[in-house]
């Protein structure tokens, strides 16, 4: 008899009958999540809401929490939408990520491959040279004039060249590559496969899970990423999303959606909150895809380096 | 002897040989890497040159020895700004840590497993959104005026705060506020170590009449202590980073004496001011007290638990 399981604790086969006490476990282990579950949702609902709240609304933010579905606003969305300073953030923002993780992987897949191959020589020298910088960080201002000597700024490149190789990403990557058995590189070379073609054909496709992992951090960290921008990308016509969102927020940019405002009817609270929203949609969208594998991915990364 | 050496030689030359697919293959990305990673470690050497502006070059700079050094030590900012950077990374430590277990726990525990999968689920998500959204999410709880927070606030007979501004609540905001987006993060570790304790131990727990409460004391916790211990010394190697992208994004003028850590103080010297050289060093007193702890965490964390980063 195949008993359904409830919890991610493996159920126990022995029959024993449950004592008062464990019940009252059990409604104190309930208790908490139901916590967990409203200080979680409740920002995220908060701000939801507040995105969505008419101009028409009269009330404070706890009233605008419990606002019914009829009298939601989509005019701040509207606004955001037909404003071309938005777009243009957007579209800039969605370049960098494009372009970032596609350097990232075309750089991290080959070292980090490199780096778990058995028995190369000067490995050792060659990890040694790559942890330096990783744990001696010297901070930001020696980075902020490496890139302006490299002529970076003022290219959306800068936000991401810098950082594209993250040395614990790759660490992790090399774990994961390392974990292949290398009996199956081993055929590969007798068929008379050579490294890169033993890369493309036997370990990239058994490489899925850690590639869609480190490619969501990296897209993750690119598309947040708000102190890059702000340093290299003095250019308006640059203007990633969260430069756009830090300037709405602070006040700076509110000019720009005064017009927008014009057509619409939209408190700016709710403008403001739109565009938070608006900005976490792509990782949003993105993240139960790919929340199965990057459990694993963490986790590889957290055992051995 | 020497026929032995040369021989070894040979071979060594060989082996290089035999894996030149493999060096091809990694040139460009150690290239790149060499270039991103250690360009800036030569351009710290400011942090001991009268260093003006990029026209004038690194090189071409005065030296001054350690006198950017010493006037950052003997400023007045110095104490304040070790005592705020250590207040935030140790009070993020010790709230968030506990909370993180506690969140597996319950999540290992709960019957429910629809609520176990919502709560994991949603706990996860905050860590993939930016300080700035965190910004915007903040303000509706906590504007002035308003917000959820001062509306309760208010119910309940008090007056409104303005959190952001007020030097009380600001480092309680920051160090909350990273909790509530980085504890699912961390709960993922600790979940996956209580997936991997053994069922048989429950079982013989029940039999013997163990209740639920004494089956995670004595079982459920000791057998993720390696973990917990693990990530306690990783963490405390990483003392010296408070939280860079948070803190600047959340404060201001108003909380510069509570909110200011090292690394913020040396954005505002050296990118804002100029003062090229002294932010250096003291972003390179920073690295080198980080570099340190992160060594000795480390050689902890092998002796204890045969866990490293290395």
């Amino acid at each position: 008899m195949a008993k359904k399981q409830n919890s991610l604790k493996p159920q126990t086969s022995a029959v024993v009958k449950l004592s008062k006490a464990d019940h009252a476990f059990s409604i104190g282990v309930d208790i908490i999540m139901a916590f967990f579950l409203i200080v979680i949702a409740i920002p995220l609902w908060s701000t939801i809401m507040l995105s969505l709240r008419p101009s028409t609304f009269i009330g404070s933010y706890l009233q605008g929490m419990v606002l019914p579905p009829w009298k939601w606003s989509f005019a701040a969305y509207r606004s955001l939408l037909g404003n071309n300073g938005f777009l243009l953030a957007f579209w800039n923002s969605v370049r960098i990520l494009i372009g970032g993780v596609a350097c990232a992987l075309v750089l991290n897949i080959p070292l980090a491959y490199g780096l778990s191959v058995r028995g190369l020589p000067g490995k050792k020298w060659l990890t040694i040279l790559i942890v330096i910088p990783y744990v001696f960080n010297v901070g930001m201002v020696p980075t902020y004039i490496m890139v302006a000597k490299f002529g970076l700024t003022n290219h959306l490149a800068s936000v991401y060249l810098p950082v594209a190789i993250n040395t614990y990403n790759l660490l992790i990557m090399r774990s994961f590559f390392e974990g292949i058995p290398n009996e199956l590189r081993e055929s590969a070379s007798i068929d008379g496969c050579n490294e890169v073609q033993t890369l493309i054909r036997i370990i990239l496709p058994l490489s899925k899970a850690i590639i869609l992992t480190i490619g969501l951090f990296y897209g993750v960290n690119f598309w947040n990423n708000y102190f890059n921008p702000m340093l290299y990308l003095s250019k308006d016509y640059l203007r990633p999303l969260p430069i756009l969102l830090r300037n709405i927020l602070i006040g700076a940019s509110m000019n720009e959606f005064v017009e927008a405002r014009a057509f619409s009817d939209a408190p700016v609270e709710a403008i403001k909150a739109a565009s938070v929203f608006m900005s976490a949609i792509p990782m949003v969208i993105a993240y139960p895809f790919i929340q199965k594998y990057f459990t694993k991915g963490t986790l590889l990364g957290s055992v051995k380096g | 002897m020497e026929q032995q050496n040369f021989k070894v030689k040979k071979n060594m030359w060989k082996e290089v040989k035999r894996f030149s697919s493999v060096y091809a293959l990694i040139v460009i990305p150690v290239i790149f890497y060499i270039v991103m990673k250690y360009t800036p470690l030569w351009n710290a050497q400011i942090a001991f040159r009268d260093f003006k502006s990029v026209r004038y070059g690194i090189v071409g700079s005065p030296f001054v020895g350690m006198k950017n050094f010493s006037e950052f030590f003997h400023s007045y900012y110095f104490w304040p700004l070790i005592r705020n950077t250590l207040m935030y990374s140790f009070g993020k430590l010790l709230i968030s840590l506990p909370l993180s277990i506690v969140l597996a726990i319950t999540i290992y525990e709960c019957r429910h497993r629809w609520l176990s999968k919502t709560v994991q689920t949603l706990a996860y998500l905050p860590h993939f959104l930016s300080w700035v959204i965190m910004y915007g999410i903040l303000l509706a709880l906590l504007a002035p005026g308003d917000g959820v927070v001062n509306d309760l606030i208010k119910l309940a007979g008090g007056k409104p705060v303005d959190f952001l501004t007020n030097s009380t609540a600001f480092p309680w905001i920051v160090i909350l506020s990273d909790a509530w987006k980085e504890m699912g993060w961390s709960a993922i570790i600790f979940i996956a170590a209580l997936m991997g304790i053994d069922v048989s131990l429950f079982e013989a727990a029940m039999v013997e009449g163990a209740s639920s409460w004494q089956r995670v004391k004595y079982i459920t916790l000791p057998s993720i202590r390696p973990v917990i211990v693990t990530v306690l010394l990783l963490k405390i190697g990483t003392i010296m980073e408070a939280g860079f992208n948070q803190i600047f994004m959340l404060y201001s003028p108003a909380v510069y004496n509570v909110g200011d850590i090292i690394d913020t103080w040396v954005y505002r010297q050296g990118l804002l001011d100029g003062r090229f050289g002294l932010a250096t060093a003291a972003g390179l007193f920073k690295g080198v007290i980080g570099m340190l702890l992160v060594f000795t965490s480390n050689y902890f964390s092998k002796k204890v638990t045969e866990n490293s980063l290395f």
